[in-house]
């Protein structure tokens, strides 16, 4: 079928380039001011404790003792910028085709706040992190310092950047987390996670998976906070960005979270076209939500299908092109996490992580961590370079273990 | 004659663990040793038992095994319904789930329990993985079943940081004024005991069954936490033969979690 041909007879411009003025501006504001800080003891606000504001959780809190107020900040752009930025890119459809490599130097940049779409290590973005590391820490092209990172459960891809940092904090650093969960489920914690935050590095600032997901969501729906039915009543009252509040209907306690605009979101996705419409089989997990919340959309994908596909069954486009900025066709570009309908965990590869960091963060010892990156990365040129380190077997093993799931590619 | 398989502790709280759900109702499962005994309770007594995944599956029939992760393909096959993390999340806060199976790294007497950190908050002694979807879930299923190893220093009168919210103060408008939905507590299922909340009263945890190997006081000495004794306190039932080679062999056979020990 002539793909050109049929575009043209429908009025759909095909690889039209993008008017580079246009592309989303990444935003980056240093040493934003703080426009309020937040509500936690009344201070003559409420006549009646009871009736807003806070839970009783000051009453029986231990963390409030070692915890020092932070006045609120925004760690990425605020709802009104994100929205201004939004309506000022191109929207027509344009090709975002490019590799990993080109994403990454496009879009990243000091100083940004990167949504990590996945969830632990089920459809995480490892090649793209991998290019993130590989570019910045070995080919020294890009700077990807002072992140912050936004997520609600990772691994893996968490733990790579972090440990890169603490290799050369010139070419990658963290600054800060805004998170659920960053750990390995039943193989244990995440070593550098481990080490990061207990020597201080990296600043913290907990919710919970659903918190995490929803703030992702209310900065989709184009909202700036959303009240939730958890946090209230337990620490994150005291430490997180939310604010407990009164309902205006109801008159109960309500808990509002803050809207999370990334600057970059990285996700994996089962099959996207080159405009970015893409398809997710498997939990879909929250990256229709990290996508669109953010000002750029780095999507790498498993397959790349016709425009002419994703017209055949419009319904399954989770995220549809306007979230999308660049789409990078990548095989095994989840590995070694799961990808529903193509491999599942390497579990060893991911142990062997674990035993490098622990060997770190109990013994002191560098060593092993700078053999795995020049293993993995600095002797890898791409991610087919990676993949062929891992070898054969391990690949079709993976392949063999995920038993078949379906999906949907015509 | 085979040998005999040993009861060992993680044997003993997959069992209690599944003891506590019922067939027929609906169970949002955290990581870890949830996964472990819903997996047993369905292979077994519940299988019109609907599991939720905070990865996003809803029903699934864990064919494939223990799932290594919440989001894992084997926590979401033949699933009734896969979406993401905001659309079971909803759908609990809504009023879906009737039990929050969640685990921690320790707990206090009114049920709260803690998985963020130990220490400061900035600069933490210990810090651990984070809430991930327990709070949530602790927050807004109906009621709560805790699983973790009774080791000392992991039930304590308070904790460091409450990330899962149990009864709070113990007060019984506390869980209201917080703005969550689920009635709270239900059970704590340990290796050596399990134990129920005097709710309604002291809303404290109370000692329901102990592991027919130690005393009531034994069990007492393994907690920091001054416990009230059920008048109906029993010895707890130890899995059988039969449901041990289940484990073993269909349930874990890896050995993620079956064969470890538990420091006292």
């Amino acid at each position: 079928m002539d793909l050109d041909k049929k575009f043209a007879e429908v009025g759909i411009p095909l690889g039209k380039k993008a008017d580079e003025e246009k592309l989303p501006y990444v935003h980056v504001v240093e040493g934003q001011v703080p426009y309020k800080s937040k509500h936690r003891i009344p201070s003559g606000e409420t006549a009646n404790p009871k009736e807003g504001l806070h839970s009783d959780i000051y009453k029986i809190s231990e963390i409030q003792q070692h915890y020092k107020e932070r006045p609120y900040l925004w760690w990425g752009p605020n709802p009104d910028e994100a929205r201004a930025i939004k309506t000022k890119e191109n929207k027509f459809l344009y090709d975002k085709r490019m590799t990993q490599s080109e994403a990454v130097k496009k879009f990243i940049r000091p100083g940004i706040n990167l949504g990590v779409a996945g969830f632990v290590n089920t459809r995480c973005p490892f090649s793209i992190v991998w290019t993130i590391v590989k570019e910045a820490l070995c080919n020294k092209t890009i700077q990807a310092t002072d992140m912050t990172l936004s997520f609600q459960s990772q691994s893996l891809c968490v733990e790579w950047l972090l440990g890169a940092m603490l290799l050369d904090d010139s070419r990658v650093s963290v600054k800060r987390v805004e998170l659920a969960w960053q750990a390995f489920e039943v193989i244990g914690s995440g070593p550098m996670w481990t080490h990061c935050v207990q020597s201080g590095m990296i600043e913290v600032d907990d919710y919970t998976n659903y918190g995490m997901s929803v703030r992702f969501k209310a900065a989709y729906m184009g909202i700036p906070y959303v009240p939730v039915r958890d946090h209230g009543g337990a620490d994150f009252e005291v430490t997180n960005r939310g604010v407990m509040t009164k309902c205006p209907f109801t008159g109960r306690n309500v808990y509002v979270l803050p809207a999370c605009h990334p600057d970059v979101a990285i996700a994996h996705v089962t099959a996207a076209d080159l405009y970015g419409n893409c398809r997710i089989f498997g939990q879909t997990l929250t990256c229709e939500e990290i996508l669109g919340a953010s000002t750029v959309g780095i999507v790498s994908c498993e397959e790349l299908i016709s425009n002419d596909a994703i017209r055949n069954y419009p319904n399954l486009t989770l995220i549809p092109f306007l979230s999308v900025h660049a789409v990078s066709p990548q095989k095994y570009g989840g590995y070694p996490g799961a990808v529903w309908g193509y491999h599942w965990f390497d579990m060893d590869f991911l142990r062997e992580w674990r035993a490098t960091g622990l060997e770190l963060r109990k013994a002191g010892n560098m060593d092993p961590l700078k053999k795995y990156y020049d293993k993995y990365f600095y002797n890898c040129d791409t991610w087919e370079d990676f993949l062929a380190v891992i070898g054969y077997k391990r690949l079709a093993q993976a392949r063999e273990l995920e038993r078949g799931q379906r999906v949907i590619l015509d | 004659m085979t040998e005999k398989i040993k009861a060992g502790p993680f044997e003993v709280l997959c069992l209690t663990g599944a003891r506590c759900l019922e067939d027929k109702t609906v169970v949002f499962v955290g990581t870890g040793l949830p996964m472990l005994a819903s997996l047993f309770a369905q292979r077994t007594w519940a299988p019109n038992l609907s599991l939720i995944f905070e990865g996003g599956s809803l029903g699934p029939i864990l064919w494939m095994g223990l799932p290594l992760s919440v989001g894992d393909i084997r926590a979401g096959t033949r699933a009734c319904m896969v979406k993401g993390l905001c659309a079971v999340f909803e759908g609990q806060q809504r009023g879906w789930s009737d039990y929050a199976f969640i685990g921690g790294a320790e707990i206090d007497t009114y049920g709260n329990i803690n998985s963020t950190c130990f220490g400061e908050y900035e600069k933490p002694k210990v810090r651990f993985p984070g809430s991930g979807g327990a709070g949530a879930m602790a927050a807004n299923s109906d009621r709560i079943i805790a699983i973790m190893a009774l080791e000392k220093r992991r039930f304590r009168e308070k904790v460091y940081y409450i990330t899962s919210l149990g009864f709070g103060d113990g007060e019984p408008d506390y869980r209201w004024k917080a703005g969550v939905h689920g009635r709270g507590p239900y059970r704590v299922v340990t290796d050596v005991a399990m134990f129920g909340f005097d709710v309604g009263n002291t809303n404290k945890m109370v000692l329901l069954e102990y592991h027919p190997t130690l005393s009531v006081e034994q069990v007492q000495e393994r907690c920091e936490l001054k416990l009230t004794i059920s008048p109906d306190v029993k010895p707890m039932v130890l899995p059988t033969q039969e449901q041990l080679k289940l484990m073993v062999t269909e349930v874990d056979p890896e050995r993620y979690f079956l064969g470890k020990t538990v420091e006292a």
